[in-house]
């Protein structure tokens, strides 16, 4: 038989979950190809769903008034009227509106929140999406032997040798979540250890996130002593990468940025699930749409300005390689959208579920030692783009002040890479300057 | 996508019953599902009186009762909870393939917040968005209302700005839901503007943003009478 599952949409590449606002078909109703099926809402843009295939709508997995995050299976289309009860029965029962994550909307409570798809400003945003906690434990077995698990979860368990039948899933009904499998499989259900940028060193000391996870082996090695190991995919694109940027003539400026009135203002903002990440993304997208320079790039045919500033940001993946997720329009992004994206983006570069669009499109690119207690690094610059910022930890240090006093002041060092073709010592020490002057005297508009 | 792209500008000449332009509006949207090749289109127009509510809206939100309404109201395929339209009040309908715009719904209600924005500004007013709050704020008033739809990612609906005319449609409603954020118009700030002096700058800042060039409607293009 065949059933083709029917998908949470991405209206938007900051949305990581969708309001099923109304299904437009019942279940056992006909579908045509092409035909609307439900719609779907996310702030005050709706979307009609389209069958892809013609047959039956079988089973709704998610009610109306429901909210699902992207991605997730909410229904079930089948080829013939045969195979409805079929479906029906493999399918566990429909999640109810109120069901289905920490975050979702009532009807009641939808009309409270004025954008029902986004977390009430108070409840904390983890920086990695964590399956509901719901107490359910019994691996959804259906009639037929079926295992019920989400479409990441099966990729990932594909992906990484995992028998989705010997997990209990903690989803709604206990559906098999990717995190399931992430934890089968003994990783920790954490972000990527060299990635979530916290670049103040008060991460190490319980930041957000990147703190949290277990404590890595000292030193990472992909192989034993005397071999020599083949490059991976990942690792042979950095390969190609790093080769290519020897033939961009590239220097470095340096800038001290004093960091107390961000770091205060990331201790307001936390709670809101706003990552030191999301803060020196929105810093840098805000600097650069005030210096369109250094947003550009070298191309046959001269300096490219692209059509949006892009922050991509260094991700270093567990098993070798790097990527580099982007915050889209990181300067018109607003600050909070930006944090829960870049938990989406991590989570999914960890079970290698990006778009190659959420990881080609930088336009800058920002890489970020700082929770490493680095306190100074230079970065080497990816093809396509005209700069890069290395972003060190920020420590208490001994500063003389401009009226002769001394006191301790909280500093960390920035070092931009840049592509000499395209970015003049002029352009680079202007944009330092007013990323300095936002950061230092103006960390508040980041909210704006 | 390539800059100054073609697309059909519809202008209607006096205030049209909402139906009227929900009707065009899905009719552009079928041409575009049926010929993806077709043009953007845009539908500049005010409204007669009229109360609409986004699919997912609440009643709660009507300070009269659904079946005895003051003015028409009506249930359509958008996003967002109970608005008001009128005359003296701008409404923008842009019928575009998003995919060739980003093919975001967020930047989509961003980009159209940018148009409202970029008009403000040519007025010499400072206007501001609200985290959250999608719409075009002044003051802590709202002068214009976004909320959009889309199907295959073509879109319909769009935004309503408060030039002139009366706000009382306003009182009956509590508007997008939102109780304690009251509704301006721009000629509480500029008492002499008219609509007539603002679609022109409506349409040339949304023409920018969105790298169109706008053009009136062929014979065969047309939608009947406008």
């Amino acid at each position: 038989m065949a059933t083709h599952e029917i998908f949470m949409p991405a209206l938007s590449s900051t949305m990581t979950e969708g309001k099923i606002v109304e299904w437009l078909k019942k279940p056992g109703e006909r579908v045509e190809r092409g035909e609307s099926v439900l719609v779907v809402e996310s702030d005050k843009a709706d979307m009609d769903v389209e069958a892809f295939q013609e047959g039956f709508l079988a089973v709704v997995l998610m009610e109306a008034g429901s909210t699902a995050p992207v991605g997730e299976t909410i229904g079930l289309i089948v080829e013939t009227e045969a195979e409805i009860a079929v479906a029906k029965a493999a399918a566990p029962a429909p999640v109810a509106a109120a069901a289905p994550t920490p975050v979702a909307a009532a009807p009641a409570a939808a009309v409270a929140a004025p954008a029902p798809p986004k977390p009430a400003p108070a409840a904390p945003v983890p920086p990695v999406p964590v399956a509901a906690p719901l107490p359910v434990a019994v691996p959804v077995r259906a009639g037929d032997g079926r295992v019920v698990a989400t479409p990441r979860a099966r990729k990932l368990a594909a992906q990484l040798g995992v028998a989705l039948a010997s997990l209990r899933g903690s989803g709604p009904n206990g559906r098999i979540q990717a995190e399931d499998v992430e934890q089968a499989t003994g990783q920790p259900v954490s972000v990527p250890r060299v990635a979530e940028g916290t670049a103040p060193a008060m991460a190490v000391a319980g930041g957000n996130g990147a703190a949290a996870a277990p404590a890595a082996p000292a030193g990472q090695a992909f192989g034993r002593a005397g071999e020599t190991v083949a490059f991976n995919t990942l690792q042979q694109a950095v390969v190609r990468n790093m080769n290519a940027s020897l033939a961009v003539p590239c220097f470095h400026v340096g800038y001290t940025i004093t960091t107390d009135r961000l770091d205060a203002f990331y201790k307001q903002v936390k709670a809101k699930g706003v990552t030191m990440t999301a803060l020196l993304a929105k810093a840098v997208g805000m600097t650069l749409a005030r210096h369109p320079q250094l947003n550009a790039s070298a191309s046959d045919a001269g300096m490219a300005y692209p059509a949006s500033v892009n922050v991509a940001v260094a991700v270093a993946m567990d098993d070798g390689g790097l990527i580099t997720p982007v915050l889209a329009a990181a300067d018109r992004t607003d600050l909070y959208s930006l944090s829960r994206n870049w938990g989406d983006l991590v989570a999914r570069s960890r079970s290698k579920q990006l778009k190659p669009e959420e990881y080609t499109t930088g336009t800058f690119t920002l890489s970020n030692l700082g929770m490493f207690g680095v306190d100074r690094f230079d970065a080497i610059l990816p093809p396509g783009t005209g700069a890069i910022l290395a972003v060190a930890a920020s420590r208490p240090v001994v500063a003389a002040l401009k009226d002769g006093s001394i006191a301790v002041r909280r500093q960390m060092q920035v070092n931009l890479t840049a592509d000499h073709r395209v970015i003049y010592g002029t352009h680079a020490a202007a944009f330092l300057k007013d990323l300095a002057d936002l950061i230092e005297n103006r960390p508040e508009t980041l909210a704006l | 996508m390539a800059p100054n792209t073609p697309a059909i500008l519809f202008e209607a000449r006096a205030p049209v019953p909402f139906p009227l332009a929900w009707d065009w509006q899905r009719r552009l949207q079928r041409r575009r599902l049926d010929d993806p090749s077709a043009p953007d289109a845009l539908l500049l127009l005010q409204h007669t009186p009229c109360y609409t509510l986004g699919r997912g809206a609440s009643l709660a939100h009507l300070g009269f009762d659904p079946d005895q309404p003051p003015l028409p109201l009506y249930r359509i395929d958008r996003g967002g909870e109970v608005t008001h339209h009128g005359p003296g009040q701008l409404v923008l309908y842009p019928v575009l393939d998003l995919q060739r715009h980003g093919g975001d719904l967020h930047l989509y209600l961003r980009a159209l917040e940018d148009v409202v924005l970029a008009v403000l500004r040519e007025l010499g007013l400072e206007g501001e968005r609200l985290e959250g709050l999608t719409g075009v704020w002044l003051e802590g008033r709202k002068l214009a209302a976004i909320g959009v739809g889309a199907r295959r990612w073509i879109s319909q609906h769009g935004l309503a700005l408060n030039v002139d005319g009366s706000l009382e449609g306003f009182k009956a409603i509590v508007p997008c839901g939102l109780a304690d954020r009251p509704v301006a118009r721009l000629a509480d700030w500029l008492p002499s503007l008219t609509p007539e002096q603002v679609a022109p700058l409506l349409l040339a800042a949304f023409a920018r943003r969105f790298g169109l060039t706008l053009r009136p409607p062929r014979p065969q293009e047309g939608l009947g009478e406008s």
